[in-house]
């Protein structure tokens, strides 16, 4: 366990740092551990969840502003008259506040897509940089001075060493609790935000939940940074909380790694250290008849940029010797209880029905009158010539569509209004036909993803690993699916390392992880060589011995030939046959459509 | 060696590097010469090679900080310069927000500081902290009554504030009206704007609404113009005064035909061929002459009260040795006691009166009331 | 309020609207063909109007230094990267034409007295001076990033800005510039007065608008340069390559950035750090376009410069908060407008 031994290291360092080190190093080093607290909230909402945010300032001079509002107030209102200037309940209503200004800003921004979202963090930040400055009664731009030190069982914390010790111990709470957060079921659906939303709300993933628990997270630590500001330098005023300072903050953390906690630190300390050192070399090498500094930082972030675009972090990594970095830090209990299943409805009991399913895009018609049926306990096969409209019908079967006229039903239930979290909740899990998974996690995590909606423990605990037990089951339910899909020797290998077909397999596993009744394939065997095509067959037949109902829409004739139940030809958006598979194979209208009619 | 251990090290060796001086006094300076106050910091910063060389036999070393304006900074570099370098005084910072934030530490470590920053709030009121600060600007009061003085002259019963939203606009804004209501003008319109702001328009409209006697623009720098040429044009008619913050050439360039008839109260430092000779007059006269030959173009106010920090610890700090020697808590203790009993010193801004009471030390000889004419300074008699 | 004031405020807000409106603009421009968000742009534009500044009040320029440190960076570049290619003579020429074009520059600022020239001659050599900045900034900073994730091209923008802004203090210092009217008139209509500054602001940037309107819908060329983010084989068919599309787009930039900051340059003080503002005010322009639509975004930030002339008027220590706070509902209007499948 080389990592455990450098946190050990680190934090003996830590502990005799202020014993041995000037004043001022320690200055800097409490600095930098502020600035990381901040930049650790952006790694876990830039870096993982792939939200920009340069709003954090923001964040960290609102619970600034209001512990000093607390502390400094010589006359508070009633209702806040018993808090008796202590910081502590500083800490505890800037920690509210800001989550409750997250929640609103986060409910009114975190849905912009792209280029929007970090835009928007533009404008709520400098409104609320703009309005720190309007506030009179807390000294407007001019500031407020003499903000009581922290007070901890009567020991006055007001020099530099103490900060020390809180700050870095706070800081060390905060990459203790994101780093188990990233490694749990919560923590799982946030680093599926990055490129994988479509699918992490098909496995009953709330995306937009797990957003706003990125958010929020990520402004408390930036609140929590910001009252240990107020308390360390016991003066403020609105500038540190301004847009640079939250670009400053996105220097950081894209300079360290934006997508690793250990770069949150690495980006704090590189970026103070290199003002610093600018600002000695640079009179020395230039002459200080010039302000060369912003210059040569704005170029060097270019350079660090142009050379090493994911950061310092995965740079210094790959210096390390590869037994160091073992991917493998997930450990599996086999003797977890296995996981509860749902009961399966009675065989041969009708499941999903399409009824005279239209789909209009504009004046085309894309399906039309479209009905099937699938039946627990059956294979059903959708296929058709290219462009005859199976992904249309898939996507509407599947929630992710609405039907322009008539309507599906899944267990007796209407799926108009539903959404795909809530079919998939009901009990129908699907794969996609472009595969969608996330190819830096592995192969564990990226299926394990698929039993979400199995977990019930929320974030408290996962950042606390008190879910251990909960968790180890839903690992060795993903464990047993991927062993199943005959992918047992890739368990721990990243998921972008699989052969497409590999990949196929790993999405049938996600999805049977969800425990489904009903399970949509989308070309489940393209890319799949014989033998594996073989294999996949005999998994299907023994899920539908189970009682699994299965639709399959497929272009490999013979791969469906010998396992449908059924068929369904679909051809220009409607139905042209159903029936067994000799009965389709005979079928005239279908070799017509096929084949471009029989001479 | 694991991550942490690096940075200390780096840490460690950046303490090394900075150079190794032999000199006997040592003087931080810390000034803001780049971020938003950087045309406060520059004249502050170029003001350096010109302060004293030595005093009392000792040489005095300048070790030269910038904060870029960033009160964060500011602390950084003042720890910096009491922890690492043992300082015996400081002069700055640039700032009056910077300023606040480092009080505490100058107290904490007993080094004086020696602040060329416009807020009287860094002095006033009096505190056991604030024992450690020296102010070398006259206090916006001391200008401020010199302008209402002429306002009452003239009878102004009506004013108009536009102020800048930073700490000079909100100080002046507080000073003015409490002096105007002691005076019984009116403050019928009080605005104000970003120093960036690329337009002024709505509130120059609000200010001619309101239609005031005169109008009083609050700003540092060359902020101060565009609110007067866009009052002009808007077709103010009545008088326009300015702060200090207007006391420097490009407000004259910037300004142009608009600004011509402002009245604004400053050191005689804009007006030096018109003034009477004093002392001060010899004093800045020499400091203008220096700052132009080694930059070519004239200081700004803000220099000289760097300047004017120079010359107090000059005065002190023969005083000081005769008790301690320099490096010491006993010599930075005996420094301030030294700063603190200050007479007739005559400086760049005017003549110094430090008294534990005021730190300041200002008196009327601090400021003239100065006009523009013909696109000139020109000093207002009586 | 009163008509006179509601229409000075108007004239006012029309002003800054139509320079955000030429800015985000060029914003769009810079983002659909290189999918850059081009922060220093304000820089540009401050740039242009100390720069005109410094030429009028006969203070000596230094900024033809920078141009030609890196008009010298980018032509050893060119050597550099042909080393061990034959060159043909097409690149011979242009290497050539680079380093003529930086003498004949060179010899107009150091041999004329460039605070007599007329106002024309001024602004003309001010844009060649600015101008070449915008393709080199592209080459030096952008290309070697061309597949970049769009956050990393994001923070490399922003710090292009930083030093720029740097840039822009040690050159210009840190007083801020105006410059002198076009012409000082005043139109007299019933009674209100409008400033022929402002007209010559407001016509300008229109005529501006159009060309670019013109340039980029109308001729085939500009199509092309427009498809060459997404078009790639059709743009090379037209001898356009992503690279060439990347330095002709900020090329176009530099041009509308200078050329917005010596238009307002009469009207205004502008600071080495006035940038940022500015040309966030066009990036707000450029959002209620949906990054997409050039109409809407010239509008929108024509709609901005309105709203920011009203609160000041209104509410002036609040102006900023009201600007900024108004993008919110437009931004949420325009990302539910975008089609939801982002993902990929």
């Amino acid at each position: 366990m080389k990592p455990r031994i450098l946190i050990i290291l680190v934090a003996c360092v830590a502990l005799l740092a202020p014993l041995v080190l000037p004043s001022f190093q320690i200055t800097l080093l409490n600095y930098i551990g502020l600035y990381a607290l901040v930049v650790l909230g952006l790694v876990l909402l830039t870096g993982v969840g792939g939200m920009t945010s340069f709003g954090q300032a923001a964040f960290v001079g609102l619970s600034a502003y209001t512990t000093t509002y607390l502390t400094t107030t010589a006359a508070l209102p009633d209702w806040l008259s018993w808090t008796n200037g202590s910081p502590w309940f500083g800490l505890v209503f800037g920690l509210l506040l800001t989550a409750a200004i997250a929640l609103i800003l986060g409910a009114l921004t975190l849905r912009l897509s792209g280029h929007y979202l970090p835009l928007g963090t533009i404008a709520w930040g400098i409104s609320l940089y703009y309005f720190f400055g309007t506030m009179t009664s807390m000294g407007g731009h001019t500031g407020v001075s003499d903000i009581p030190p922290l007070t901890f069982f009567g020991l006055i914390l007001d020099q530099g060493e103490e900060m020390f010790y809180v700050i870095w111990v706070i800081l060390a709470a905060a990459m203790f609790i994101t780093h188990n957060l990233l490694s749990s079921r919560e923590g799982r659906a946030i680093r599926a935000l990055k490129g994988g939303q479509l699918m992490a709300e098909a496995m009953g993933v709330n995306t937009f939940r797990s957003k706003m628990i990125a958010f929020v997270i990520s402004a408390l630590f930036a609140a929590l940074s910001g009252w240990l500001y107020a308390h360390t330098q016991r003066f403020i005023n609105p500038s540190p909380f301004g847009l640079h300072m939250g670009i400053d903050y996105l220097f950081m953390a894209l300079i360290g790694g934006v997508s690793s906690v250990w770069g949150a630190l690495l980006g704090a300390g590189t970026l103070t250290i290199m003002k610093q050192w600018l600002e000695d070399l640079l009179p020395l090498i230039l002459g200080s008849d010039g302000q060369y500094e912003s210059i040569v930082f704005g170029l060097l972030i270019v350079l660090l940029m142009q050379r090493s675009p994911s950061g310092l972090w995965p740079f210094l990594v790959k210096l390390t010797p590869s037994s160091w970095r073992s991917n493998n830090h997930l450990t599996i209990d086999d003797n977890a209880k296995t996981l509860d299943r749902r009961d399966l409805p009675a065989r041969e009991s009708l499941l999903l029905e399409a009824k005279d399913v239209t789909r209009r895009f504009g004046g085309l018609i894309a399906n039309n009158k479209m009905n099937l049926s699938l039946h627990a306990g059956e294979i059903l096969a959708l296929i058709g010539p290219n462009g005859a409209g199976k992904s249309t019908m898939f996507n509407q079967l599947s929630a992710v569509d609405t039907p322009t006229e008539g309507e599906i039903i899944f267990r007796g239930k209407s799926l108009k209004g539903k959404n795909a979290r809530q079919v998939a909740e009901m009990g129908m899990s699907r794969t996609f036909q472009h595969v969608k998974m996330l190819p830096t996690m592995s192969v564990l995590e990226n299926v394990a993803l698929g039993a979400h909606m199995r977990g019930q423990k929320g974030v408290i605990s996962a950042s606390l690993h008190l879910e251990r037990e909960e968790e180890q089951r839903l690992l060795k339910e993903a464990k047993l699916q991927i062993e199943r899909v005959g992918l047992g020797e890739y368990v721990f290998e990243e998921a972008g390392n699989l052969a497409l077909g590999q990949q196929r397999l790993l999405e049938i596993a996600r999805a049977l992880c969800s425990d489904p009744c009903a399970l949509l394939l989308d070309e489940p065997a393209a890319g799949l060589r014989f033998l594996e095509k073989q294999a996949l067959a005999e998994l299907l037949v023994k899920l539908r011995g189970e009682g699994l109902a299965i639709l399959l829409v497929e272009h490999d004739m013979d791969f469906v030939m010998n396992l449908a139940n059924r068929i369904v030809v679909m051809e220009f958006g409607e139905l042209i046959a159903e029936g067994l598979p000799h009965e389709i194979q005979t079928n005239p209208a279908v070799l017509e459509a096929y084949l471009g009619g029989v001479e | 060696m694991s991550l942490k251990s690096r940075f200390l090290l780096l840490g460690c060796l950046l303490s090394t590097m900075s150079v190794p001086s032999f000199a006997d006094i040592k003087v931080g300076v810390i000034s803001s010469s780049t971020g938003p106050i950087a045309l406060v910091g520059i004249p502050q910063k170029n003001s350096i090679p010109l302060l004293p060389k030595e005093a009392a036999g000792e040489s005095i070393t300048y070790i030269p900080l910038n904060d870029s304006s960033d009160p964060t900074a500011t602390v950084k570099a003042f720890k910096k310069l009491i922890d690492e370098e043992k300082v015996d005084a400081i002069i700055g910072p640039s700032g009056s927000g910077n300023a606040m934030g480092v009080i505490q530490f100058a107290a904490k470590s007993g080094t004086p500081m020696l602040a060329p920053v416009g807020t009287a709030a860094v002095v006033l009121p009096m505190t056991e902290q604030k024992k450690w600060v020296f102010k070398t600007t006259q206090n916006d009061d001391l200008i401020a009554s010199a302008l209402v003085d002429h306002m009452k002259r003239t009878g102004v019963k009506t004013l108009g504030l536009i102020g800048t939203a930073d700490p000079f606009g909100e100080n002046w804004s507080k000073v003015m009206r409490k002096l105007a209501s002691d005076n019984s003008i009116e403050i019928v319109a009080n605005e104000s704007f970003q120093r960036q702001d690329t337009s002024i328009t709505g509130q120059s409209l609000k200010l001619l609404l309101a239609s005031p006697d005169a109008v009083l623009i609050a700003a540092p720098g060359s902020s101060s113009v565009l609110p007067q040429t866009t009052l002009k044009s808007t077709g103010y008619q009545g008088q326009i005064y300015q702060t200090h913050g207007a006391a420097l050439d490009p407000f004259l360039k910037l300004g142009g035909d608009a600004v011509e008839g402002t009245i604004l109260a400053a050191s005689l430092m804009l007006v030096l061929d018109q003034a009477p000779e004093t002392p001060s007059k010899a004093i800045a006269t020499k400091y203008v002459e220096d700052y132009q030959s080694l930059y070519n173009k004239k200081p700004a106010t803000f220099g000289g009260n760097v300047f004017d920090a120079g010359l107090l610890l000059e005065t002190a700090i023969p005083t000081a040795l005769k008790t301690a020697k320099p490096g010491t808590p006993e010599f930075r203790a005996a420094l301030r006691d030294a700063l603190e009993s200050t007479t007739e010193l005559s400086g760049t801004q005017g003549v110094y009166n430090i008294t534990p009471e005021d730190h300041s030390g200002f008196d009327e000889r601090g400021r003239v009331l100065i006009t523009v004419k013909n696109g000139k300074w020109q000093l207002l008699e009586g | 309020m009163n008509v006179q004031v509601a229409a000075l405020l108007g004239q006012d807000g029309l002003t800054n609207g139509a320079i955000y409106a030429l800015l985000s603009l060029s914003i769009l421009l810079v983002f659909t063909v290189t999918r850059i968000l081009l922060i220093p742009l304000g820089e540009f534009v401050t740039f242009g109007a100390l720069t005109m500044a410094a030429i009028q009040t006969g203070k000596p320029l230094a900024l033809e230094w920078l141009l030609a440190t890196l008009m010298l960076i980018d032509i050893a570049l060119d050597v550099y990267s042909r080393r061990d290619r034959t060159v043909s003579r097409k690149q011979y020429q242009m290497i050539a034409l680079k380093a003529a074009y930086l003498a004949v520059v060179l010899f107009v600022t150091q041999t004329f007295t460039l605070s007599e020239l007329p106002m024309l001659a001024q602004s003309i050599l001010t844009l060649c001076l600015i101008v070449p900045m915008g393709p080199i900034m592209y080459r030096l900073f952008f290309q070697p990033l061309a597949d970049a994730a769009p956050l990393v091209l994001l923070i490399v923008s922003i710090a292009v800005h930083v030093a720029m802004v740097g840039i822009g203090l040690l050159l210009f210092g840190p007083e801020g510039g105006h410059t002198k009217p076009f012409s000082n008139s005043m139109l007299q209509i019933s009674n209100i007065f409008i400033k022929s500054q402002a007209l010559w602001v407001i016509f300008s940037a229109l005529f501006l608008i159009l060309a670019l309107f013109f340039a980029f819908e109308r001729t085939l060329y500009g199509k092309a340069l427009r498809a060459a983010a997404v078009n790639q084989v059709g743009a090379r068919l037209l001898g356009i390559s992503p690279v060439f599309a990347g330095k002709a787009t900020f090329a176009l930039a530099a041009f509308i950035g200078c050329a917005s900051g010596i238009l307002i340059a009469p009207i205004t003080t502008l600071y080495y750090d006035s940038g940022f503002v500015i040309s966030l005010k066009g990036f707000v322009g450029a959002i209620i376009g949906g990054l997409a639509s050039y109409p809407i975004a010239a509008f929108g930030a024509v709609v901005v410069g309105l709203i920011e002339a009203f609160s000041m008027f209104w509410a002036s220590s609040y102006k900023e908060i009201i600007v900024f706070t108004l993008i919110i509902p437009f931004l949420i209007w325009r990302s539910m407008k975008a089609s939801h499948v982002e993902d990929e």
